[in-house]
């Protein structure tokens, strides 16, 4: 029994890695600048797509393309905030809310104009077993593990220790004080869009690494996101971390020991249980 | 004869030649393909639609259909119904009101096309189903409606003979449950082994969409199964397969899925996917085909630029089984006339999957056909045939009879 629930733990910690990424990238856009960013998933799943081509039809290396692939969500994350977020910042919420929809609707087409209708799974090459006593870790999860404790490591530093990540912090605190403080808040959203894209990236990048990339699989994906970003505080970053791996574990058990018929259910029912003890989330404030 | 007479006679002649011509000019027969083109249910729908496609370029090739008097070049509509039943519905609809046609083929998804098998007893169309396994698709006695491939539970008998021969006596079950047929399929399997002191002691879920498989193989694991059985769509079954190995899990593996070895290919490693049972009907893979099944293999491959799943050649056949049945029908407007034909029809010589016709005919009295039933083995990179599973069609047919 100790091993099995250890087991779901170590399968349910890199499907909550991935949920992690997704939703520190939403919770950022949402934190900083108060849009619902739908198209995150998509988005996630182009970075996903951008690799597997890179990897298979350019004939780069994994390792070589994933960077490649990050540095252009960042790039990408931040023409959507000019082109798409930008011209409708200062007009009523419903306006950026409709953008999000449309947005969405577009980054998919556009994946599936670009990268067809099939399922791809990104080729790493990585098929090792870990053993250990009765436990069974396949290399690529644990890789997907670790990386993604880096990169949420890596955020927390540049927000917390950089005088950028400062700029943002003052910008999501209080706009009009961060101006008068001399924060450039022009650049803020750029560097928030492209931040929060680059972890949408590495989400898809492990999504296709771990399963594979589909039309419609970044929707399922930003639903999942928006949901951890409840159950942990909207706007809180170690709120999504931990919202994050509790629902990939709690999926994980769920379906390992009530149903697997009712896995996403199970774990929307124990979010809502949360929600009736802390309605601000786990980590939120109170109002 | 005089100079006048003569005249005339020639110009009879003449009159009847060019009447003669025009009554066996040539017409247009435009036959619609309803099938998930996108999608989870596009690694069947597709290959099904591009199989029909394929077919009525070789029969335009070869002449076309000869009705009567008539010679039909065949034109094809296809529809993606994405393996949804509304869309299905409004896929037929369209092909029905807008396109006129009278025969609709493809039909890769049980859902689907149970959602226009309700309606279609009430069309002037013929529907011919292809790789759609749901049982009761042709219980209702449709007239309208014929399968080509066999229902899930008529392969899922000989399944479980070929497993509780194997001597393994508690099997895991992992599928796509919530679906009719695979349910159906899991019943037999369970029947046959229980006979030989067997049990299923596990029945967990996967839906189409899921792709982590690993909450259930632990669980499964825990439980010491002799062999796991895996019933559902190529994709998620073959994360199934993989998983199943990442997490050490050394026993026999069944399925029941009917994917091409390049749809497993793209998600999991020859040697992740060695050892594995395919129990399915004796659908197409080289080894077990007939001279038809290479050259459309080849035909396929070469038109594609990728090889045809095992299902696909259900649509290919279906549309060979039509072009007899309105040739022996001797119309393509009459489509009661043509249906009653497909019923009466033995097996035409072009098709490519093994039939086992009941009473001499390709389609029984409710609109079934029957394929012979095999046990496939991935063998380093390949399915390979490895031996048939013994399967009584009328014995079957006979059964289907009585249901409502």
């Amino acid at each position: 029994m100790l091993i099995e629930i250890l087991q779901q733990t170590i399968n349910g910690l890199a499907i909550g890695g991935v949920y992690v990424l997704i939703a520190l990238g939403l919770t950022t856009v949402f934190g900083i600048l108060g849009i619902a960013h739908f198209a995150h998933g998509s988005i996630s799943m182009f970075g996903g797509y951008l690799t597997y081509f890179l990897a298979t039809s350019q004939g780069l290396p994994v390792l070589a393309a994933i960077p490649v692939a990050l540095v252009a969500g960042i790039l990408l994350g931040m023409l959507v905030e000019i082109l798409a977020y930008r011209p409708v910042r200062n007009a009523n919420h419903i306006n950026a809310f409709i953008v999000a929809l449309g947005l969405t609707m577009m980054v998919e087409g556009i994946n599936l104009q670009l990268f067809g209708h099939e399922q791809v799974v990104i080729p790493t090459g990585l098929s090792r077993v870990f053993r250990l006593g009765g436990i069974t870790v396949p290399e690529l999860r644990l890789y997907v593990i670790v990386a993604a404790i880096v990169l949420v490591v890596a955020m927390m530093i540049f927000v917390e220790r950089t005088k950028t990540g400062q700029a943002i912090r003052a910008v999501a605190e209080n706009r009009d004080a961060a101006i008068l403080m001399g924060v450039n808040v022009r650049t803020i959203p750029l560097i928030v869009f492209g931040m929060s894209t680059a972890l949408g990236v590495a989400a898809g990048i492990m999504v296709g690494a771990l399963f594979a990339i589909a039309p419609g699989i970044g929707e399922g994906l930003v639903v999942k996101g928006f949901a951890v970003l409840i159950l942990g505080g909207l706007g809180s970053f170690p709120g999504a971390i931990l919202g994050g791996t509790v629902l990939g574990i709690t999926e994980s058990i769920a379906a390992g020991f009530i149903s697997s018929a009712y896995k996403d259910v199970i774990a929307f029912v124990v979010m809502i249980l949360v929600l009736l003890i802390r309605p601000q989330g786990l980590l939120g404030r109170a109002p | 004869m005089s100079k006048h007479k003569f005249t005339r006679a020639c110009a009879a002649l003449a009159l009847t030649l060019v009447a003669g011509s025009s009554l066996a000019a040539e017409k247009k027969l435009t036959v619609g393909v309803a099938d998930a083109l996108t999608g989870g249910g596009a690694v069947y729908g597709l290959p099904q639609a591009n199989a029909v496609k394929m077919a009525a370029e070789e029969i335009n090739a070869a002449g076309g259909i000869k009705a009567g008097p008539d010679i039909y070049k065949i034109d094809v509509i296809a529809y993606d119904d994405k393996a949804n039943p509304t869309e299905a519905t409004n896929a037929v609809r369209k092909l029905i009101d807008r396109d006129g046609v009278k025969y609709i083929l493809g039909f890769c998804c049980s859902g689907s096309t149970s959602a226009v098998a309700s309606f279609i007893g009430n069309e002037k169309a013929v529907m011919l189903v292809g790789n759609a396994a749901e049982r009761s698709i042709t219980t209702k006695k449709i007239p309208n409606l014929v399968r080509t491939r066999p229902p899930a539970d008529y392969t899922g008998q000989a399944a479980g003979t070929f497993i509780a021969r194997k001597g393994q006596k508690r099997i895991a079950v992992l599928g796509a449950l919530d679906v009719g047929f695979y349910a159906q399929y899991v019943d037999s399997v369970e029947r046959e082994i229980k006979k030989v002191g067997g049990e299923i002691i596990a029945r967990e879920v996967f839906s189409l969409k899921d792709r982590d498989m690993t909450p259930q193989l632990t669980k499964i694991r825990g439980l010491n199964p002799d062999a796991i059985l895996v019933v559902g769509y190529v994709e998620p079954a073959a994360f199934v397969y993989r998983q199943a190995v990442e997490l050490g899990m050394n026993i026999p593996r069944y399925g029941f899925t009917s994917g091409s070895e390049e749809q497993f290919l793209r998600v999991t490693t020859s040697e992740q996917m060695e050892g594995v049972w395919d129990l399915r009907p004796t659908e197409l893979t080289l080894l077990s085909a007939s001279k038809n099944g290479v050259a459309y293999h080849a035909n396929y491959t070469k038109k594609y630029n990728a090889s045809p799943s095992p299902s696909s050649p259900y649509a290919y056949d279906q549309l060979y089984a039509l072009k007899a049945a309105i040739e022996a029908a001797g119309t393509a407007e009459n489509t009661e006339a043509v249906a009653k034909a497909l019923r009466n029809l033995a097996v035409p010589p072009q098709v490519v999957m093994q039939y086992q016709p009941v009473d001499g005919k390709m389609f029984d009295v409710n609109g079934q056909a029957y394929t012979s039933n095999g046990a496939f083995q991935w063998q380093k990179g390949k399915w390979v045939f490895v031996e048939d599973l013994p399967s009584d069609s009328k014995a079957y047919s006979q059964f289907l009879s009585t249901l409502k």
